[in-house]
């Protein structure tokens, strides 16, 4: 059983907005995803705790400097930057 | 007597020193231009994978063995959620219930052990600047390793925090996998505080005090968060379990959440990292390559004799306690080699960082100084001539051997001492008569005299000894 309370606070944690009308299909969309959710337990029931997806673990890279980005590329979503900075604007 | 004891638990960031990030080959390079060590990995770009550093896992587990923590056969990454701009996912990548490190401790000089609940590895988050009400972001810092250790409430003073702080930073610096400088902020931590009535056990209500960046203000806003509680607690009031940040310019805690939005952080498994497993061999291994940790140190020198307070500054720079063993070998009293390391040695060397990489090795070597003492304790030079050539040495990078003259390791014998002795009384009636006036102070010019007469390679002791039996008899 999901709640509406309960849909208004991961949305709250998650920093979003939800409005009334989708309140009342997003309570049911997620109490879907939980019981679909609780199947797949179900099905997965006796998998050892420690087993990845391939049941590989330490998959791991040696510590060795590979070249960053241009500085350009990582701020091109951001319009460029400011000062080569992301910039995160007050609400106005 | 106190009417509150404060219940301290606390918990440390440690910037692990690898060359890279934690799940990118980025630069951890401190001090770059904003954004210029980034990829699309530690910027969070969606599509990406993260790939674990093996050095992050070998360090952190460096850090468990060194501080008696059993370490985890499987462990696991997991995924904490909040939004804040220093984070570009709206997660960290850290550890939740199954960190690689649990159940160590931290000895205080008491004997007292200060329980270590856990130490997990995660990603450090960006850095944000603030300018006129807007925030920029640089991501540098963002992904660069730390381990977070954290303590059982065991600790009763602002003294225990201080010396288990200080003993976790020493030891990290010790086994290599951090600088611990507080002020670059690669070692930070936080201070869960609360009070109860002195005798009781039960624990109270506790608050988080934020990101302490120094031992001192560390030291005041424990202070304060004590006098704040203690105050509330007085007036019959409730203290609430909030988290709270310390403003250094007015020295007071001020609260940033309460309990009613405390985090929820809706950890769950990474899934995009596999477990991470560690077999006996790669512990037995990593163990190996511990040096001797400071409490070892410690232990050892002062069953050498040597005065707690020199143990202390000796073992706390590293660099300088391996100058002091190279020095001993061989020396049959360790504390000659302590005094002069410590008595003069350090006056080379005066700031901390100087002592961190012992500056004056590069002047004068373990085996120069060994060779000095080596020179004192066979007799062949005094105290005195040790003390003025080790200043030589120090000056010069000279070696004993290459200062000292034939002369000066000729022995003064008891009888050329006698000698001069009588040579000085002779000619010092004036110091004579105060002496046997009853001056005890006039002694010491005489003493000089001998000093002056052997160039320093009379023992002050014998001396001092025989002017007065010739004094006493020519009387
Ligand atoms: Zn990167």
């Amino acid at each position: 059983m999901v709640t509406k309370e309960e849909i208004l606070k991961i949305a709250n944690l998650s920093k979003i907005y939800v409005s009334e009308d989708e309140l009342e299909s997003l309570t049911h969309d997620m109490a879907q995803i939980i019981a679909f959710a609780d199947t797949v337990n179900a099905v997965s029931a006796g998998t050892q705790e420690f087993e990845g997806i391939s049941g590989r673990s330490n998959i791991l890279r040696e510590d060795e400097v590979i070249p960053s980005y241009p500085r350009e590329e990582i701020l091109k979503n951001v319009g460029g930057g400011e000062d080569g900075y992301f910039p995160v604007k007050k609400k106005n | 007597m106190a009417k509150y004891e404060m219940v301290v638990g606390l918990e440390t960031h440690v910037e692990l020193s690898t060359k890279t990030k934690i799940f990118c080959g980025c630069t951890t390079a401190f001090g770059a231009k904003p954004n210029t060590n980034c990829c699309p990995i530690c910027i969070g770009l969606p599509g990406t994978l993260p790939k674990l550093n093996r050095q992050v896992v070998h360090y952190a587990i460096k850090a468990g063995l060194a501080t008696h923590c059993n370490i985890a056969e499987d462990a696991r990454m997991d995924r904490k959620n909040y939004v804040y701009p220093d984070l570009p996912k709206a997660y960290q990548i850290s550890q939740y219930d199954k960190p690689l490190c649990y159940g160590g401790y931290i000895t205080l000089r008491s004997g007292k052990k200060i329980r270590i609940t856990r130490i997990h590895i995660e990603e450090d988050a960006g850095k944000l600047v603030h300018d006129r009400g807007d925030t920029y972001v640089d991501y540098n810092r963002g992904g660069v390793p730390l381990i977070e250790i954290v303590s059982e409430p065991d600790i009763r003073s602002i003294e225990e925090a201080r010396e288990y702080l200080e003993n976790l930073q020493l030891i990290m610096k010790y086994i290599g996998v951090s600088d611990c400088k507080m002020q670059e902020g690669s070692l930070r931590c936080d201070v869960n505080l609360s009070l109860r009535p002195v005798g009781s056990d039960e624990m109270g209500t506790r608050a988080e005090i934020k990101n302490m960046n120094s031992f001192s203000n560390m030291e005041k806003a424990m202070q304060y968060e004590y006098e704040r509680q203690a105050e509330l607690l007085d007036n019959g009031e409730a203290v609430e379990q909030e988290t709270r940040r310390f403003d250094v310019g007015s020295g007071c805690t001020e609260s940033m959440r309460g309990k009613e939005d405390a985090q929820d952080y809706r950890y769950f498994r990474e899934p995009d990292l596999v477990p991470i497993h560690t077999s006996p061999q790669t512990i037995q291994q990593l163990l190996q390559q511990l040096p001797e940790l400071p409490d070892s140190r410690t232990k050892r020198y002062l069953e050498y004799g040597i005065a707690p307070a020199d143990v202390a500054s000796l073992v706390k720079y590293q660099a300088v306690a391996r100058y002091f063993d190279e020095a001993c070998q061989g020396v049959e009293n360790p504390k000659t080699v302590s005094n002069l390391i410590v008595g003069q040695l350090f006056r080379r060397m005066p700031t901390d960082e100087e002592k961190e990489t012992c500056t004056v090795a590069e002047k004068t070597a373990p085996a120069q100084l060994r060779e000095l003492v080596q020179l004192l304790e066979s007799g062949k030079i005094r105290m005195n001539l040790a003390k003025t050539t080790l200043e030589t040495m120090l000056d010069t990078g000279k070696s004993p051997s290459q200062l000292l003259s034939a002369e000066d390791l000729s022995q003064v014998d008891d009888t050329a001492l006698t000698e001069i002795c009588r040579q000085v009384i002779a000619d010092n009636p004036g110091n004579v008569a105060d002496f046997l006036g009853g001056k005890e102070k006039a002694l010491q010019p005489l003493i000089g005299a001998v000093m002056r007469a052997t160039k320093g390679k009379a023992d002050a002791k014998t001396a001092q000894k025989l002017l007065r039996e010739l004094m006493a008899c020519a009387q």
